[in-house]
């Protein structure tokens, strides 16, 4: 069954180069994503009842555990909602004439390539196969990134494919240190592989595996838009087709952290303790809040400032994963979760709201709450979502992540840090909420185009407003066992 | 004796990234990146050559083929076929001049050898230079990619940072496990192919792969 999780993503790829109708391009797309769903399920079921879900086949690569499970269930539900939504996405494109039938064909490969290289990434026990993973990840996204090939989204395309390339490739030397620090203790065969480094953790060279932490975390953290190094994101998340950023937001940025979060864990075994790590890792994260809440402030792009916001998500994951403890752990994997589904509802309300207005500036968005009732109310309500307003569940997870650094005796890092937030809050507020009311410019017919899609975001609105009031059981014991996974038996 | 090959090849590598960082043409760039390849063939060749007399193992060899082929050959035909694309005006393409960036580089050489010698349990004083020289490719690459202003100029250093990794994997650990190797290669070449579409792409709609044209994404 696991293999299927492969497959089913390079058949719907291969099958978009062979397939010239539109209709049922679309409809191997939907169907694809469904079955990813269904297998992702399967898999969930899988972890929840035997702890670990690996096959002896391909060099025993094949390896998920309640860590990646959580990931890879993110992976499937927000490539359904993405695939349903790109219906209506690509099929208003080719309305307003901005997109040539025949490039369908070409999104639809690489969308499918890339997320077989998501599933790839979240699946495999070997580092080394993840880097690969993760690369391809980026070399299938390029061309998504730069899809309208025009001055813009070329220069976001350039931009995005050296500086993750090289990024990865520090992460690269990251791994060789990896390999380095465990040479003469582990058998060739099996070198690379998480699980082994994780039950030798103590007796790999520490040293080594220090310089190894920090490649990793500078290359994956590229990747993952952590500042300083995320002068890449805006670009590429503003640029892309709204469905990509969805993606490219909701899912790839967080098989980047979970890469850093994977040799995280060897790491902190091996030394006993988070000091070395956790020092780091706040530090990125702090900065990465800081320089997003900076840029939210004083932006003009309604979809760059969804990709600022971003960063700053990413900044605070990276932060409760940098203080260590049982319950920031948690929060932060619940905020990975959280994020990942008001992001991309965001992003995709914002492509519904691009094809209408046919502008990214926020001046020349007007009176949205009539001209799209669901897109605007998803937007809406998402915006205050994604700035930690309560109900809704991101609200639930940000709040754990401070909670537990004043109560891991840290009040000053507590305190910066929700000032920083709120800094956000206020940029959020000022710039967007305006665009809900006053007369719409009279090119736009009130009305949804994407019909869809709408469903879409109503379905993820529901999600996100439920799942902040309420955790279900299960989700909850499996976030609790990635917990201990990253924390090795809960102890620090 | 085997060690002092390495020693030897590992400072020539050095030495052609060196040469690189001197040259002013994208021509002679792309030159100095087949004969560092060559020397990085050679190295993989010997180590290969050792590993199947000692453990019988044919991976190594087959790593050395793979990057004749596709390194000594394909990617540099690639690159002059992509520069053949692209017209462009005869331009100064770095922001330093010369004797300044060699004189940065060899700061280079001197950061990675401190970095590496304060890392005391990395035995033998062998592996201890070979390993410095591999770094300080690295290092000399991202250096190359930030001088230069050129997107081939970029592609080229991306290769460098490339070699250099590969060589830091084979004087650390007699490189990595087969399978790894072989996905690196498939994403290194699918990432060159992606670039020099790009570079043409760039050069249709700029009119040049000058990239300090591309300023419009801003804050």
């Amino acid at each position: 069954m696991g293999l299927f999780l492969w497959l089913t993503p390079l058949l719907a790829a291969l099958l978009s180069i062979i397939i010239k109708k539109t209709k049922l391009l679309h409809a191997v797309s939907i169907l694809s994503a469904t079955t990813l769903l269904f297998l992702a399920g399967y898999a969930t079921v899988a972890v929840t009842a035997n702890g670990t879900l690996q096959y002896p086949w391909f060099w025993n690569l094949f390896y998920i555990d309640a860590l990646s499970v959580i990931l890879l269930d993110i992976v499937a539900v927000i490539s359904l909602f993405v695939s349903v939504h790109a219906v209506g996405y690509l099929n208003g494109e080719l309305r307003q004439g901005t997109l040539r039938e025949s490039k369908i064909r070409l999104f639809y490969l690489l969308m499918h390539t890339f997320l077989f290289t998501m599933v790839l990434a979240l699946t495999v026990n070997n580092l080394g196969i993840l880097w690969i993973a993760i690369e391809g990840t980026t070399l299938a996204s390029t061309f998504l990134v730069g899809f309208h090939n025009d001055k813009h989204t070329l220069e976001a395309a350039w931009k995005y494919v050296i500086i993750c390339s090289v990024g990865i490739a520090v992460a690269l030397v990251g791994i060789i240190f990896l390999h380095l620090s465990s040479v003469d203790l582990i058998d060739p065969n099996r070198a690379l592989q998480w699980t082994v480094l994780y039950q030798n953790a103590e007796h790999l060279n520490s040293p080594v595996l220090r310089l190894s932490f920090l490649f990793i975390l500078i290359g994956f953290g590229t990747k993952a838009g952590l500042a300083p190094m995320h002068t890449w994101l805006p670009d590429a998340h503003s640029q892309a087709p709204s469905p990509i950023s969805a993606l490219l937001s909701g899912v790839l940025l967080n098989s980047a952290l979970y890469s850093v979060i994977r040799v995280l864990s060897i790491v902190n075994k091996n030394l006993g303790d988070s000091h070395f790590t956790g020092r780091i890792m706040i530090g990125f994260g702090v900065l990465s809040i800081a320089v997003a809440a900076l840029f939210i402030l004083t932006q003009r792009d309604y979809k760059r400032l969804l990709a600022y916001s971003s960063i700053e998500h990413m900044g605070v994951i990276t932060l409760a994963m940098g203080i260590f403890t049982p319950i920031s752990i948690f929060a932060g994997l619940y905020h990975m979760i959280n994020h990942s589904l008001t992001k991309s509802m965001l992003f995709l309300a914002s492509g519904n709201i691009l094809q209408k207005y046919g502008t990214r500036n926020i001046t020349g968005v007007r009176g949205l709450a009539k001209v799209l009732p669901v897109s605007g109310t998803a937007f809406f309500l998402g915006l205050f979502a994604i700035s930690g307003a309560p109900p809704f569940s991101i609200f639930a997870s940000e709040i754990s992540v401070f909670l537990s650094a004043f109560a891991e005796g840290r009040p000053l890092l507590g305190a910066v840090v929700i000032l920083l937030l709120a800094a956000v809050f206020a940029g959020i507020a000022a710039a967007l909420f305006r665009i809900f009311f006053g007369e719409a410019p009279d090119s736009c017919k009130p009305g949804e185009t994407n019909l869809p899609g709408a469903i879409v975001l109503i379905l993820m609105l529901i999600l996100i407003s439920v799942s902040g009031l309420y955790l279900p059981a299960p989700v909850k014991e499996l976030l609790t066992s990635a917990q201990e996974i990253i924390a090795w038996n809960g102890t620090i | 004796m085997m060690d002092s090959y390495f020693d030897i090849l590992s400072a020539l590598i050095l030495l052609s990234s060196f040469l690189l960082m001197s040259h002013k043409r994208i021509k002679s760039y792309i030159k100095t990146f087949r004969i560092q390849s060559s020397l990085i063939a050679l190295t993989a060749g010997i180590m290969g050559m050792d590993s199947l007399i000692r453990e019988g193992s044919f991976d190594i060899l087959i790593v050395c083929v793979i990057i004749v082929l596709l390194k000594v050959i394909y990617i540099p035909r690639l690159l002059h076929r992509t520069y053949g694309t692209v017209e462009y005006k005869v331009e100064k393409d770095f922001y330093l001049n010369i004797p300044l960036l060699i004189l940065i580089c060899c700061g280079l050489v001197v950061f990675a050898y401190f970095s590496v010698s304060n890392i005391g349990s990395l035995d033998g004083a062998h592996l201890n230079l070979q390993v410095v020289n591999s770094l300080s490719v690295i290092l000399i690459g991202f250096f190359f990619m930030i001088s230069r202003k050129k997107a081939i100029g970029q592609m080229i250093g991306f290769l460098v940072i490339e070699n250099g990794i590969f060589v830091t994997a084979f004087f650390s650990t007699h490189g990595m496990p087969f399978v790894v190797d072989i996905g690196i290669f498939i994403d290194m070449i699918t990432a060159i192919l992606i670039m020099g579409v790009m570079v043409t792409r760039i050069n249709e709609k700029f009119e040049s792969i000058n990239l300090d044209k591309l300023k419009n994404l801003k804050g």
